[in-house]
């Protein structure tokens, strides 16, 4: 078993490696590091979005494609907040607010009515929110340019002979904190515990008197935190657009995908080598115009090598 | 030949009764405005059937098929311009590679169940996107792609329909035929198999059934009738727009197809109705076209939540009862 | 003679099944143990859901485990579930009908056997039912019928007595029983309720943790201390 994870190991490293090498050929190392480093920022945001999602997908069975449309909701209030003149720090504050909100009202109101049907049912019951919040945030804004500026956007971290902006490096390392962050979380502490419970086998954990609400909220909690969060960054760093951070969710999902929707540093690396990828693409002048084809490639990719050799099988309990 | 084979049941009476009411006076009663928006809907309603199928039938999510629409544009574009087939030449031809993709497609279909199968076509549905993106429609110009900056040259529609309310009767047609091939496959071994394979797959192995085969021939079917009815579209619009075939345009068309009612034809209508005609009617009344997905979003966490078999669903339901009243009362 | 020769079976560290072996001669058999024995896994072997790690399953000098787990059923192989796998939006008929699409009799003969068949388990009244408008019963005996077309030679019935009444649960031991004569079929029952497999299995294996602990004629294998050992558990003495 562990064999079988070292091969995979080397053979993430030894393709990311031979990709780099075959696409940052000739350029210049500051130019391969600059691109290196972009994609690491967007593949951050895959990272971020597909954390919330696995997250919540482990403790309730929930594949929450309304995560971006709660994002973009989050974003698009922050944004009016700072046109009305309000401290932007609070507005930050706010983005992250209202996602929050929104995707626990789901949490609490919709989601258990539909708590022990099959998982696709649920997840299409999201899209169904998804889609509401859609219409709500492009009604109530009308089409048109918008940005959201923060303050490191201007400032510039000198990294191994790089200029990177401290948002991108922000972004990078919270992806990387968030899955250090919920893996103490899942592990150290009692409602981490139960969410593992949960996760593994709800309805044993039903029986066994695990608070199944409460420990659902904290994760709808935890998700729409990541929801907001990202949706606000994503606003930041891509573009500030309902429609567009609605639908980030679906790299979202390809980076959920590669972490097999249960690993969150499988998640991580995921994400993170589909930014990187995806960037790099910019360097190869026939492939430069699909370069967003990059997540939905490889996640499609790594399912199939997931799914190699698996046959149906029914174990069957006796 | 089994003649139970060509039996028409109530159901499948009043649908063929309201296509040909619809042939007939649909085009007569439309203005040039509200024609485009029919045709457009009949052309989705054969696309949806194809994903109405595979969701109600085999418990199959696609989230991709407005992509695979695209594909069967692409192709019948593709064709206009590089030779001079007629119009069916080109639509059999678009309909049979979007089959192929369909196929394709189910190669790791085969593999997957439930949610990971509906996240692999979401990605296919991702990637198509991309690519219509980047590399846009044919218009008549050069090279494989086919693309040349400007106007293009003109789309040939087919001998028979060439006028707006032809072409919307043809559409018609189309659609028609769609559904019953689907109800031909339903009534036969297929039809059988895939029943028993939404059932338990399980099940259906230890009957003999070869559920990779039948597994693989609903994608197909599925592509076929998004191929054509792709087509049929660029034949309606004369040129495809790639903002028309995004990956959330796909998931929309199988939210609304649950909305409506995937296991009954009236459903898809209903469905095809709410995705084209809905818009166009807010539209006119000025109404924000944006509270559509509002509708949309509602009408499908109430379908999900308390009535799987959607609008039609109920419908139908309602029908039933009062039925049985008068027939008790 | 369906013959098993030791069948093991892992799922990751645990062993399922443990070098299980038997020979069953009897035109119906019995297969019996507590909860986790594997007894479904046994089952779930030969319908070919599941690679054992060795072993053969062998009948009439065909290696069952050589072919694919569709083409069994093509050469023989009915299997009942726990859960009767029939489809709603099938009719009786069609569900029935199904078990024999693949093979290239004529359509004809196919409908006819069809019909026999549910006529031989009751159903003849009911061929045009909807799978979701049958009761349990009625379930079960659209199952049997499943089993019973397309000349099968070995038929697994898991559990096909749950919940049912004592009074169909007579009736389908009678039907079971009945299947050798009708159809030259070896049958396999899966179930807890000891006086059916008393009543309609001439033999009988009893499992345990995967593994075997009898197997023989059903009166001898019922009354071995070590089968009510491992039913009803011993008494720790001087604990």
């Amino acid at each position: 078993m562990a064999l079988k994870n070292l091969t995979n190991w080397l053979l993430w490293a030894g393709l990311m490696a031979a990709i780099i090498a075959l696409l940052g050929w000739g350029a210049r190392p500051n130019m391969l590091g600059l691109f290196i480093a972009s994609g690491l920022a967007v593949g951050s945001l895959y990272a971020l979005g597909g954390i919330g999602i696995v997250v919540l997908y482990r403790a309730t069975g929930v594949l929450n494609f309304a995560s971006g449309a709660a994002g973009a909701a989050g974003a698009m209030t922050a944004w009016q907040l700072v046109a009305w003149g309000w401290w932007p720090p609070l507005s930050w504050a706010a983005c992250i607010l209202v996602a929050l909100v929104l995707t626990l009202a789901y949490g609490r109101l919709i989601a258990p009515q539909l708590a022990w049907r099959d998982p696709v049912v649920k997840a299409v019951a999201t899209l169904g929110y998804a889609l509401i919040l859609l219409g709500l945030v492009s009604f109530l804004w009308i089409d048109e340019p918008r940005s959201i500026t923060l303050p490191t956007d201007d400032v510039g971290v000198r990294l191994l002979g790089l200029r990177i902006t401290a948002t991108r490096l922000i972004v990078f390392a919270a992806s990387i904190l968030v899955v250090v962050g919920i893996w103490l979380f899942l592990s150290r502490t009692r409602v981490g515990l139960q969410m593992r419970a949960l996760a593994n086998d709800r309805s044993l954990a039903a029986l066994l008197g695990i608070p199944i609400l409460r420990v659902e909220t904290i994760a709808w909690g935890i998700a729409g935190l990541m929801a907001g969060f990202t949706g606000l960054m994503f606003a930041n760093l891509i573009r500030l657009e309902p429609v567009v951070i609605t639908f980030m969710v679906i790299p979202s999902i390809a980076a959920a995908i590669c972490g097999r929707l249960e690993s969150l540093l499988l998640v991580l690396l995921g994400g993170l080598s589909m930014g990187v990828i995806e960037n790099l693409l910019t360097l190869d002048p026939t492939l430069r115009g699909v370069r967003p084809i990059a997540p939905f490639v490889i996640a499609a990719l790594v399912l199939l090598w997931y799914q190699r050799g698996a046959r149906l099988t029914f174990g069957g309990r006796d | 030949m089994d003649p139970r084979l060509f039996r028409i049941t109530p159901s499948g009476g009043w649908g063929l009764a309201l296509a040909a009411l619809a042939f007939v006076f649909l085009p007569m009663v439309s203005t040039s405005y509200w024609l485009s928006v029919f045709t457009s809907a009949a052309c989705f309603t054969l696309a949806l059937a194809g994903v109405a199928f595979m969701y109600a039938r085999l418990g199959m999510v696609s989230l991709t098929q407005v992509g695979l629409m695209g594909v069967g544009g692409w192709v019948a574009l593709r064709l206009n311009h590089a030779y001079d087939f007629p119009f069916e030449v080109n639509l059999i031809l678009a309909a049979t590679v979007t089959m192929i993709c369909g196929w394709l497609l189910a190669l790791p279909a085969l593999r997957m169940r439930g949610l990971y199968l509906a996240l692999v076509t979401l990605m296919a549905a991702g990637g198509l996107e991309i690519v219509f993106a980047t590399f846009q429609f044919p218009n008549g110009g050069e090279g494989f792609w086919g693309v040349q900056t400007g106007s293009g040259e003109a789309f040939r529609r087919p001998w028979l329909a060439q006028s707006p309310e032809n072409y919307l009767r043809y559409v018609i047609v189309c659609a028609v035929l769609g559904f019953l091939l689907i109800e031909l496959h339903r009534r036969l071994q297929p039809g059988r198999a895939w029943a028993l394979i939404r059932r338990s797959e399980a099940a259906a192995i230890a009957a003999g059934v070869n559920v990779t085969l039948y597994k693989t021939w609903a994608f197909g079917i599925s592509g076929l009738l998004g191929g054509a009815a792709g087509a049929l579209l660029a034949g309606s619009l004369g040129l495809l727009d790639d903002g028309t075939f995004r990956a959330s345009e796909s998931v929309m068309l199988f939210a609304l197809a649950v909305v409506g009612g995937a296991r009954h034809w009236l459903g898809v209508v209903i469905a095809a109705a709410l995705y084209k005609v809905l818009p166009a009617l807010l539209n006119l009344w000025g109404v924000d076209a944006d509270l559509a997905f509002v509708i949309f979003g509602a009408g499908l966490l109430h379908a999900v939540i308390t009535a799987p078999d959607g609008i039609a669903g109920q419908i139908l339901g309602a029908l039933r009862k009062k039925g049985g009243r008068n027939a008790a009362g | 003679m369906l013959r098993v020769e030791g069948i093991t079976v892992r799922f990751g560290g645990v062993v399922a099944l443990n070098e299980v072996s038997a020979s069953f001669t009897a035109p119906v058999s019995g297969i019996i143990g507590p909860n986790g024995a594997g007894k479904t896994t046994l089952m779930n072997v030969m319908s070919g859901f599941l690679t054992p790690v060795s072993g053969q399953i062998t009948m009439e000098g065909q290696d069952l485990l050589r072919l694919p787990p569709h083409r069994r059923a093509h050469w023989g192989l009915r299997r009942s579930f726990q859960r009767e796998e029939i489809a709603d939006d099938l009719s009786v008929f069609d569900n029935v009908l199904v078990q024999t699409d693949h093979s290239r009799t004529p359509s004809g003969e196919k409908r006819r056997e069809v019909a026999r068949m549910l006529d031989l388990v009751g159903l003849g009244a009911m061929a045009e039912r909807m799978g979701a408008d049958l009761n349990t019963f009625e379930r079960r005996l659209t199952d049997v019928a499943k089993c019973l077309v397309g000349q099968p030679k070995v038929i697994l019935f898991d559990e096909p007595a749950g919940g049912l009444s004592v009074e169909e649960t007579h009736r389908l031991g009678a039907l079971i029983k009945a299947i050798p004569g009708e159809s030259g079929a070896k049958v396999l029952v899966i179930d807890h309720d000891v006086d059916l497999i008393r009543e309609i299995c001439a033999e009988t294996l009893v499992l345990d943790f995967g593994r075997r602990i009898a197997f023989g004629p059903t009166d001898a294998v019922l009354a071995d201390p070590r089968v009510k050992a491992a039913y009803l558990g011993t008494e720790e003495v001087g604990a």
